[in-house]
């Protein structure tokens, strides 16, 4: 195949892009809260935890919320864990905890006032209906909470976004490695092709900020984009991070040749397997973000294409797999097809000891 | 309190040392300044002269002002007017009696006996013979050329002179107050001798507080620490005794004021815990919970036993300082170790959604492992597991270096289970007894919750007022 701008560029469209936005209608929780409304004209929701605390309620309420909170997450054992790889009981109990630190000023000392108020950032109705979603629907935590933990970060995540995963942490530590012992790399500007909640760009740009390199993250999907900007400019970054609506290389077109490094954890599950995917995943998380077509190597494969024509030389990548077999497949492809082109490529393996990601430089 | 009353104090007892010692004579060097103190007569001025001659009103002995000369005189051996020293007070044996009973010899033999217990904790001579060392080092012209080493050099002989100063200041003072109150008594002042009475109960009362801080004199004493737990053989009686004992430290921990994070714990099948480590965070925590090293023993009716047996439990526990920034840290190479997921299961990446993020640490060429899963992304547990092996690998650097007290440093793996030392029967009677010192105390509930004080306090006075290092 003769690589051509028009193929880089062409939108990719996978045929389940149609369904996703209704398919997360058909989950939409159904609580009147502000976490209710999916958001299509994009306004990002503020994460639990930065929510104004105008509510209030009496300790003996909350702790019998408490209680029945725990019930509810004994009551589930391991059925979720054998059932598809789920969270347990004492997973869900941990969740319960961050809850109330979301959820609730000052819990640890459970800031009881003098009337024996607590403070709150929510009120107790939606508290059960939050908990209820998280183990009768199985909506992830994150979403319940809005936000994740993410290397040093706190994210806020919502329906339309996909969760960032600890694995993706690892590649923020490759760039830094790389730009560590190369100023030219530090000084360029980079790009996070798929960003969701900005994670990537978020990560690299806190990198490359003191050398003055920047970041051009883009997404598909207006959701993602909105959240993106909204993390962006709560850690102050939107000087060195800029966010563009389109698909992969689109946005893209004013940077071939530029670009000093590209990093993406682009949709790689085999279609097949979307239907067997954890409850917290499949039933929740947008499908745009994690179908990678029929051997899930549609995205990683047309990246590949584009990282040789937009990346200079000696530019730097490094791109998230579905595992082993992706790795080599993906190795394979740009040794044969894309000879020339890339060198030192290496398979680096996630902390679970699967062969996660492959990275390499530009010739 | 006391340290406001000591100033004016020391002067007086100085001041009548000095009054004693020129005497009649008048003879006083030209250049020396004056204070000109009163206590006991509130409506008179304190008047404070820089001038080169004496008022005449001062010389009064029953007049209740005192001169003092502003440079003292370095001291050999401390002693009163006639010639008694802290060590001639304790040969005198003099009996200790009540605090409230207001014998003068009584307070004054109780402030000798305590100089010299804090003098065995602080190990006097050990410590005479490294400061002097460290004052030679610290007169060295190329003690900067390492500032690494300079800072440790200087802080540590900074802090040693401090606590031999310390000392010897208490010494001094109780001489003067014994001086006093012997001149009191000859001038039949019944005001000043009861004054004195007073300011030698003060004394003593102050003393008792210096001997426990010196409990708490060791080098690694002031730091924060983390505590580890993990039961012996037994399967789920053995995790609910690990899990018991854990709770033990953080409630005690908690009540001491200190700051308590899970750093790991790994719960049993049924019940407990395989293992745990907490950080404890705060002024003496290390310098405390040191005492804890080793292994609780506990003797029950099993509540997993549907027969109702009576059970012996074994929990092993270890204690490691987190050594400040000022210390040296063992220098880690990251190709040195492997980090590893904990618990994690199935294809992971886009497949997954946890919120379980624990991370373990291996260090490849000593074997040791650190774990952390109480962070909320894996980010953190990662730099929360290094911390713990960087603390470990110091620790074991520690051993290596100063061969400290073997006990101190040994890490749950070196513990072997027959070092045991402590028992918690709560059947047939119920009783909590340290093996070591055998403090006991027959009420075990309030010990596992958290009431530890008093067992750590007489193992650390057991250890070091064992030697006689005064
Ligand atoms: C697996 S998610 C990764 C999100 C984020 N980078 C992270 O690691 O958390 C894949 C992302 O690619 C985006 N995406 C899917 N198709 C795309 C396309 N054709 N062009 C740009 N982005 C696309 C999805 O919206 C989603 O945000």
């Amino acid at each position: 195949m003769k690589l051509t701008l028009t193929s880089v560029y062409r939108p990719h469209c996978f045929p389940t892009l149609l369904n996703s936005s209704s398919f997360i209608s058909l989950c939409r929780p159904f609580c009147t809260s502000a976490l209710s409304s999916v958001p299509t004209g994009v306004k990002p929701q503020v994460p639990l935890f930065l929510r104004p605390p105008i509510y209030s309620t009496k300790l003996c309420d909350l702790k019998k919320w408490h209680d029945w909170a725990k019930g509810l997450a004994f009551s589930v054992g391991s059925t979720f864990l054998h059932s598809d790889n789920g969270p347990d009981s004492s997973l869900l109990c941990r969740e319960l905890k961050w809850l109330m630190e979301d959820a609730v000023v000052g819990h640890h000392s459970l800031g009881v006032k003098d009337d024996g108020r607590v403070e709150m950032r929510v009120d107790m109705e939606e508290l059960y209906c939050l908990w209820r979603q998280r183990i009768l629907e199985r909506r992830p935590f994150q979403y319940v909470v809005g936000c994740e933990h993410w290397r040093d970060f706190v994210l806020s995540v919502q329906e339309g976004v996909l969760i960032p995963r600890p694995e993706t942490e690892l590649v923020v530590d490759f760039v830094s490695g790389v730009v560590s012992e190369n100023e030219d790399l530090k000084k360029g500007a980079w790009a996070d092709l798929g960003t969701g909640s900005g994670a990537l760009a978020i990560g690299i740009g806190g990198v490359l900020a003191s050398g003055g390199g920047r970041v051009i993250a883009t997404d598909l999907s207006p959701v993602a984009v909105a959240v993106a900007a909204y993390n962006v400019q709560r850690y102050c970054l939107q000087d060195n991070i800029e966010l563009r609506e389109g698909s992969w290389f689109e946005p893209l077109k004013d940077m071939e040749g530029r670009l000093a490094g590209l990093v993406s954890n682009p949709p790689y599950i085999p279609s097949k397997d979307i239907s067997g995917l954890q409850a917290e995943v499949g039933r929740h998380e947008p499908r745009v973000s994690l179908d990678g077509g029929i051997d899930g190597m549609d995205a990683l494969l047309h990246l590949c294409d584009g990282a040789a024509l937009m990346l200079k030389p000696g530019g730097f990548f490094a791109f998230e797999t579905n595992g082993k077999q992706q790795c080599r497949a993906l190795v394979d492809y740009m040794e044969n097809n894309r000879s020339g082109s890339f060198c030192n490529l290496e398979i680096r393996a996630d902390f679970a000891g699967i062969q996660r990601f492959v990275i390499g430089f530009h010739q | 309190m006391s340290r406001i009353l000591r100033k004016p104090l020391r002067t007086k007892g100085l001041s009548l040392f000095l009054h004693k010692l020129v005497g009649e004579s008048h003879h006083i060097p030209a250049s020396s300044s004056w204070f000109c103190l009163s206590h006991s007569l509130p409506h008179n001025p304190i008047p404070y002269f820089t001038s080169n001659s004496v008022p005449d009103a001062i010389h009064s002995s029953a007049s209740l002002q005192f001169r003092f000369w502003a440079s003292e005189a370095a001291a050999t051996e401390p002693s009163t007017s006639d010639g008694l020293t802290v060590q001639g007070i304790l040969a005198h044996n003099w009996t200790i009696l009540d605090e409230s009973d207001s014998d003068w010899k009584s307070h004054a033999a109780a402030v000798a006996r305590s100089i010299d217990l804090i003098k065995r904790r602080l190990q006097w001579s050990k410590l005479k013979v490294r400061l002097d060392m460290l004052s030679a080092q610290v007169n060295r012209e190329d003690l900067w050329d390492d500032p690494v080493r300079a800072g440790q050099i200087s802080r540590e002989h900074g802090s040693l002179l401090g606590k031999m100063k310390e000392v010897n200041a208490l010494e001094q003072e109780l001489l003067e107050h014994v001086d006093m109150i012997k001149l009191a008594r000859e001038e039949n002042d019944a005001d000043l001798e009861s004054e004195s009475l007073k300011t030698l109960l003060n004394m003593r009362r102050n003393a008792k507080e210096k001997e426990l801080e010196a409990l708490l004199s060791g080098e690694h004493d002031s730091c924060s620490c983390y505590i580890e737990v993990q039961p012996g053989a037994g399967g789920t009686e053995s995790m609910d005794w690990a899990a018991m004992v854990m709770q033990m430290y953080k409630s005690w921990a908690q009540r001491r004021g200190y700051k308590v994070t899970v750093i790991e714990e790994m719960p049993g099948e049924i019940a407990g815990i395989k293992r745990a480590t907490i950080k404890v965070d705060g002024e003496f925590a290390f310098g405390y919970a040191k005492a804890e090293i080793g292994v609780h023993r506990l003797v029950r009716i099993s509540p997993f036993d549907s027969s109702k047996r009576r059970h012996t439990s074994f929990a092993a526990v270890a204690v490691i300082p987190i050594l400040g920034d000022g210390s040296t840290h063992v220098q880690i190479n990251e190709s040195d170790l492997r980090i590893e997921r904990f618990r994690s299961s199935g294809s992971g990446g886009q497949h997954a959604n946890t919120t379980d993020s624990a991370v373990r640490i291996i260090h490849i060429p000593t074997g040791i492992t650190a774990t952390c899963q109480n962070e909320r992304s894996q980010h953190l547990n990662k730099a929360s597991a290094m911390a713990v092996l960087q603390s470990r690998l110091d620790q074991l650097e520690i051993a290596r270096q100063a061969q400290l007290n073997a006990q101190h440093t040994q890490s749950l793996t070196d513990i072997t289970w027959g070092n045991q030392i402590r028992s918690y029967v709560l059947h047939p009677y119920r009783m909590v007894k340290d093996l070591r010192t055998n403090y006991e105390v027959s009420d075990p509930d309030s010990v596992l919750e958290g009431d530890l004080d008093g067992f750590i306090l007489s193992y650390l006075s057991a250890t070091l007022d064992k030697d006689d290092d005064a």
